[in-house]
């Protein structure tokens, strides 16, 4: 007996404490402790008890109707047993949809709710060791990319060095080709110069041409050997007079080498009188089928050739090198876990558009038709402030019709495979992209997922 | 995107042709205009031949004869119930019959008796019933002045502009060739009316020299160049198989210089006079990227115009559906102030007064002359012959998330979403033309809305609901069901040639149905039930846009006017087809709910009588500063003419509002009726929510400020369906001896008892706002402080600012407890607002039903008075008969301007009496009394003491 008066006691407590905390959270229940009168918890107004939660808005701040829906403001505390709680605008407390998961929102409305909090609560933890677990294997799965990561990125600065190095090697080379290249030229120009003016050359050109004359091979021109090898430009069938030839020999009837280069060889040389039978044009012509200027002329020729291979060669380096740097000086997170990404594609089909995204690179639309649209070029990361890596910007995509250029936002978020998951086009020509990828998992949102879950 | 991308650029570059004016007809470019408009004020041609007269006791019917051609005409004058005159007038024997507007009339007007005063030789006297109106029928030339005492309250025909081209024959048929001499020619003419014992007429024809006749046929071969039997327009052309048929008539108005009305145009309230520029016209366009304060014609049309003076308001009701273009002119304009004290002063004024003419292509002259007196009979007037506003469902007045598009179901859930993470309430959410598989209306889009009613079901959990657009062009698609109906039942439109009209619009090559087939309306009526209209349910309701009908590769992107509806051309009716739209879609509404439940349609072109069908919005505006301003004139002007459901996209739909704008823009659609968000497909989104935290905080805010206003509109829009009185009203209305309101459009009232005067200026500072009524005090809605009534009031605003004022003397109620959605918000209490008056008394109204239902017509509503007089505000059961139960109740009472009581008695009906609490702020003069508790349906009274 005595049992049952404590247990309606407690019972009648229970009640009595329930209509009067509905709405409030254990940390507020010291504000609305049972005495003659409330003061609203901005301190703005004394009013008598009863007035708490009596369906009227008394105090400004809301803090009299924690439990129903009569301050404008205000918010109503669902435990929600089983489940998390939380807080609701006191506007949706009995608007005949059920909003806490333990229906105390709709106390007095025709909406029948149920109790689903316990399954609410399963659910919801089913999706925590899932997301959990995703984000356990996630952080792993980033942990070795990070250490591929190292990797690829040592790989990457071994790369650069050898290239470097090659490009050094190169340039050495390259300052060598250009010395010989230089060389080169200057013996050609040199040789030439010889046929032209200088001794050696000369010497030579005059005595083969003496040769050539000296028909009986005695070291001296006649004027019967110049009468049989020299005739006149303009009418080569006419053979010279004797007068003509001994005007040709310098006046004498016949002449060494040394007279020969100044008379006779200058005349030659000169072209526009006389010339040697069976010739075209002037002694100095010779000089092409001079071996030591064609020798000449093919080195510089070879040199160049060289040269120009190893500029090429050092350019394509060097372009190699800055394409390199350029994509080293890239952002590819704290632990460079996002290096991986960089010369990936991935490809998500959306109705009748492929989209492809090149992580730091470009996003594609490509339609059934099979024309190719670009979405936007790597821009910058876009993310929070705690999290800048959150977000991907891609910019100055093709421009709409009439209308500002396409742009992507890509946002990563934390999975165990590395896929595109969804594309939006919220507004004409603006892209969002869901990406997920392991190197998005951050250990911090799993202390974060923990505190805000439970 | 591409494919959308694509028929957008086709569809623009159609639509650049729209851009300019240049695709536009002006009145020059328009034939008939262009030849009525050349004919000058003079004397007129015509004639009464008052030998015709016959009058019974409710009709008066005369000949009228036009000397230059012979061609009579039969006039028939009414004298209708409600203090208006009918005046008809119709050829005396058409070739064939000419056409009459049906169906915009909800009846024939009931006629009241007339009586013969006097008669001479130039003309007759009647008597108007019994306050002393008159109409002078003079005879030579033909005119009607309607006097009232020695007063000329209009004059018709005084300016000598009646014109009506008789229906004729063509000159190079061959049946015209065969009687081709000038003498046969008029041998024909006198054939036509060979029936007709004419004296008067042969003597005429003996006295006049042959050359008249001569002259006659000249006239017309001049005018057979005008376009008479064919015009062109761009590459268009129009055949005119019936040759011209225009008719014309002027009216004068002495004694006003303020004329409002006929809707649609993007223009101030009061209309200017057009000389030197065109008329105001009338032809429902598609006008892409309208251009503001011009008199060129929009969406829609109401040829009804108001006339306003201090002393009287009259209105002139040109029933004719045809291209319509009205002329304004006035002796005062330009005439500065100064000149017309001037003008008083030295007594040497001529009293003021405003001509109007009309012109329409074809068709009759049906003019319905309301005599007012005052702007509410007018309204009264207008609405007995073309009835009141539809009663819309209560969540039709508050807040619609529009967009052209949400793209998907995912993209609704997650708008739909946003709304509750940020708090702000909303009804409807809306789908445009991308929900469909490929543009053919009542299906889904197979992949974007694969589940169309789990997505609906989403909606109705949370108390709310969805509109998905059904537009009048249907795709030519043998694989779709509605198209094989429409096209195997003949439904369709017909070209010139008798085949079915087509056009392009949204889905390509599209039929459009005739509405004007009653048949057509009832099988369209049908296809709306829930087994027909695959994937709707109870929450989805309609959106008729395009029904101008919009042609993109028609004449001035519309139907051509040599189509054919039956025994009509298109030309005869152009003006009602978006009216027969929206009629037979709401019709679809009413029925699949067997009758049950309201529907609600919003239209973008409509005519004379489509208030009766439901909202309007005034169209593809532009996120500009001066189209948030043009929204207060324009919607003001269609409340006039009985249109009050209005509203403009809210942010403007070309074009990306700055973030100011489109806060200013929520300010403002929170107080007028139909309150919607829209935006173009190529512009950002702009839910409320993506503007920061300020700017979210500033929409939520006007959203529920609508919210908690929504009980005050819900009574005025009843208001609306049982009077016609217009919800949005200009000052005048209520203040119609306040000439400093006439010309007012920057604010207007809400119903009586609201002022709002919003913030249209980029950076404002401050408005300044005019409160009329002299003796009469105001209430700061937000701040309760009193301001006298006649005055200009400086109001410093900074962004939070939305400036609206109670007059005193008035009892508002709200609900404070404002939810997600106003369905959510039923049986919320009310918070009364009293207002008190100089002489400390106050009245208001209550009225509650269901919210969604006709049951209101089986008198289940709660209709009561409140008011307040002596210190006792008492509610008064103003619908005895009527019965409703409401879980409502009154949760607080506040009375602005009030003295302190020393005790507060409430008494119900039972007898009992309570005292209640009260709370008194001295600084502003505000009792509050606290849970007085009663049902909102009961009677009590609340003494104060």
């Amino acid at each position: 007996m005595r049992r049952h008066i404590i247990m309606a006691v407690v019972f009648w407590s229970v009640c009595v404490d329930s209509r009067k905390i509905r709405g409030i959270s254990l940390s507020y229940k010291r504000f609305y402790r049972e005495r003659k009168s409330f003061l609203c918890i901005d301190g703005s107004k004394m009013i008598p008890f009863e007035q708490v939660n009596d369906d009227y808005c008394d105090c400004e701040d809301g803090s009299d109707e924690p439990g129903t829906a009569a301050c404008p403001g205000g918010r109503f505390y669902c435990s929600n047993l089983g489940f998390r709680p939380h807080y609701i605008p006191s506007s949706r407390v009995n608007d005949g949809i059920c909003d806490c998961c333990d229906a105390s929102d709709e106390y007095n409305s025709h909406a029948h709710c149920q109790n689903s909090c316990r399954n609410l609560g399963q659910r919801e933890r089913a999706d925590v060791e899932g997301q959990m677990r995703t984000l356990d294997e996630g952080l792993r799965l980033k942990q070795q990319l990070i250490e591929e990561g190292v990797l690829l990125w040592r790989e990457k600065q071994a790369q650069l060095r050898d290239l470097q190095q090659v490009a050094e090697d190169l340039q050495i080379k390259l300052e060598e080709h250009r010395r010989r290249k230089h060389e080169a030229d200057r013996l050609k120009e040199q040789t030439l110069k010889a046929g032209d003016r200088g001794h050696r050359h000369q010497n030579r050109t005059v005595t083969s041409i003496f040769q050539i004359l000296d028909s009986n091979k005695d070291g001296r021109i006649t004027v019967n050997e110049v009468q049989a090898k020299v005739a006149f430009i303009q009418d080569e069938e006419r053979s010279l007079s004797e007068d003509e030839a001994v005007a040709l020999l310098g006046g004498g009837h016949e002449m060494d080498l040394s007279m020969f280069q100044l008379t006779l060889w200058d005349s030659l040389r000169a072209g526009d009188s006389v010339k040697i039978k069976g010739t075209y044009g002037v002694p100095a012509s010779l000089a092409d089928e001079d071996p030591n200027i064609e020798a000449a002329e093919r080195d510089a020729v070879r040199e160049d050739t060289d040269l120009k291979k190893v500029e090429e060669a050092y350019e394509t380096v060097n372009m190699e090198i800055s394409d390199l740097r350029n994509k080293l000086t890239i952002d590819y997170g704290t632990d460079r876990e996002f290096l991986f990404l960089n010369s990936q594609c991935y490809q998500l089909k959306v109705y009748e558009y492929t989209y492809t995204l090149c992580p730091f690179n470009q996003v594609t639309q490509k339609s059934a038709v099979g024309t190719e649209v670009s979405l936007g070029k790597w821009g910058t990361w876009a993310g929070t402030p705690e999290n800048q890596y959150s977000r991907m910007r891609y910019e100055s995509g093709e421009p709409c019709w009439q209308g500002p250029t396409r742009n992507t936002m890509v946002t990563l978020t934390c999975g165990t495979e590395t896929a595109l998951r969804s594309v939006k086009e919220p507004s004409k020509c603006q892209y969002i992209v869901d990406f997920q990828t392991p190197v998005a998992c951050q250990p911090v949102l799993k202390q974060q997922g923990i505190h805000s879950e439970l | 995107m591409a494919p959308v991308l694509l028929l957008w650029l086709a569809v623009c570059l159609s639509g650049t042709w729209a851009v300019d004016r240049g695709n536009f007809k002006t009145c020059d470019q328009s034939a008939f205009c262009k030849r009525q408009r050349a004919l000058k004020p003079g004397q007129s041609p015509y004639r009464a031949l008052l030998e015709t007269l016959e009058l019974t006791n409710t009709r008066l019917t005369l000949q009228l004869i036009n000397d230059n051609n012979k061609v009579r005409l039969l006039l028939e004058l009414y004298r209708l119930q409600g203090n208006m005159t009918r005046v008809k007038i119709n050829e005396l024997k058409p070739l064939k019959p000419r056409y009459e507007v049906p169906d915009v009339l909800i009846q024939e007007p009931p006629t009241e008796p007339m009586s013969l005063l006097s008669q001479d030789e130039n003309g007759v006297v009647l008597s108007l019933g019994a306050e002393s109106q008159r109409v002078i029928v003079s005879a030579r030339p033909f005119r009607l002045d309607i006097m009232e005492g020695r007063e000329v309250l209009m004059s018709v025909n005084s300016r000598g502009l009646l014109a009506f081209e008789h229906l004729r024959m063509r000159k190079d048929t061959f049946s015209y060739k065969v009687t081709s001499t000038v003498a046969s020619v008029w041998d024909n003419i006198k054939w036509v009316f060979s029936s007709q014992a004419d004296p008067e007429a042969e003597k005429k024809e003996e006295a006049d020299p042959a050359n008249q006749a001569e002259e006659a046929v000249n006239e017309e071969e001049e005018k057979v160049e005008d376009g008479m039997w064919e015009e062109t327009f761009k590459s268009h052309s129009d055949s005119k198989p019936n040759g011209p048929s225009a008719v014309s008539l002027d009216f004068s108005l002495p004694g006003v210089e303020h004329v409002y009305g006929i809707p649609e145009h993007a223009d101030t309230l009061k209309l200017k006079t057009t000389d030197g520029g065109d008329p105001y016209r009338l032809y429902n366009l598609d006008v892409f990227q309208y251009e503001l304060y011009n008199p060129m014609a929009l969406y829609g049309a109401v040829p009804v115009m108001l006339a306003h003076n201090a002393q009287r308001t009259t209105g002139i009701f040109w029933l004719n559906a045809a291209e319509t273009w009205v002329d304004i002119s006035s002796n005062t304009a330009g005439k500065t102030v100064f000149g017309k004290m001037l003008d008083y002063v030295q007594g040497s004024s001529e009293t003021p007064q405003t001509d109007v003419r009309w012109i329409s292509e074809s068709g009759i002259i049906d003019v319905f002359v309301m005599l007012g007196p005052k702007p509410q009979d007018v309204f009264s007037q207008y609405a007995s012959l073309t009835g009141t506003q539809a009663f819309p469902p209560l969540s039709a007045l508050a807040y619609h998330q529009c967009r052209w598009n949400y793209n998907d179901q995912e993209d609704v859930q997650a708008v739909d979403a946003g709304f509750d993470q940020h708090d702000i309430p909303y009804d409807f959410i809306w789908l445009d033309i991308e929900h469909t598989d490929g543009k053919r209306y009542f299906t889904w889009d197979p992949h974007k809305f694969a589940t169309p009613r789990d997505m609906l079901q989403g909606i109705m959990d949370k108390k709310r609901k969805m509109v998905a657009i059904v537009d009048p062009h249907i795709k030519v698609d043998s694989n779709y069901k509605i198209h094989n109906e429409i096209r195997s039942r003949g439904y369709y439109i017909k070209n010139k040639d008798g085949g079915d009209y087509e056009g392009w619009c949204w889905p390509g090559n599209a039929g459009y149905p005739d509405f004007t087939n009653p048949e057509m309306r009832a099988w369209w009526a049908s296809m709306f039930a829930y087994d027909q209209y695959e994937g709707s349910m109870e929450n989805l309701y309609t959106w008729n846009d395009m029904n101008e009908p919009s042609v993109f590769n028609g004449p001035e992107v519309t139907m051509h006017k040599d189509a054919v509806h039956g025994a009509w051309e298109h030309r005869d009716l152009h003006n009602l087809y978006g009216f027969y739209v929206q009629m037979a879609t709401a019709e679809g509404l009413v029925q699949r709910s067997g009758g049950v439940e309201r529907p609600f349609v919003l239209t973008r072109a409509f005519f004379a009588g489509s208030q009766r069908y439901g909202a309007v919005w005034t169209g593809d505006n532009a996120a500009e500063w001066d189209h948030l301003k043009i929204s207060i004139p324009m919607c003001l002007s269609l409340g006039l003419v009985g249109v009050s459901f209005c509203g403009a996209d809210v942010g403007g739909f070309f074009k990306t509002p700055s973030s100011e704008l489109l806060v200013r823009w929520y300010q403002t659609g929170a107080y007028q009726p139909f309150f919607r968000a829209h935006a173009h497909l190529d512009t950002p989104r702009r839910e409320p929510w993506l503007f920061g935290p300020e700017n979210t905080a500033l929409i939520r805010e006007a959203v529920r400020q609508r919210y908690a206003l929504l009980p005050y509109w819900y009574q005025l829009f009843y208001h609306a369906y049982r009077t016609g009185h217009p919800v949005m009203r200009p000052l005048w209305v209520e203040y119609p001896q306040d000439t400093a309101t006439f010309a007012m459009d920057d604010q207007f009232l809400i119903g009586r008892d609201l002022l709002v005067h919003p913030v249209t200026e980029e950076g404002a500072r401050g408005i300044t706002a005019y409160l009329p009524g002299k003796g009469e005090v105001w209430f700061d809605v937000h701040t309760f402080q009193k301001h006298n009534g006649a005055q200009n009031l400086y109001v410093p605003v900074t962004m939070s600012s939305i400036p609206v004022y109670q007059r005193g003397g008035s009892i508002i109620p709200r609900k404070i407890r404002v939810r997600r959605s106003s369905t959510c918000m039923e049986h919320d209490p009310y918070t009364l607002y009293v207002a008190l008056s100089p002489q400390r008394t106050a009245e208001g109204e209550l009225y509650i039903d269901d919210g969604h239902t006709f049951n209101f017509n089986k008198k289940e509503f709660i209709h009561r008075r409140l008011s307040f007089a002596n210190n006792v505000l008492s509610s008064i059961n103003l619908a005895p008969d009527a019965q409703f139960s409401t879980q409502s109740w009154i949760e607080r009472i506040l009375i602005l301007g009030a003295s302190k009581p020393s005790k507060v008695t409430l008494k119900t009906a039972d007898g009992q009496e309570s005292q209640l609490e009260f709370d008194f702020d001295a600084s502003m003069s505000v009792l509050t009394l606290r849970k007085p508790g009663m049902n909102a349906g009961a009677d009590w009274t609340v003494v104060l003491q």
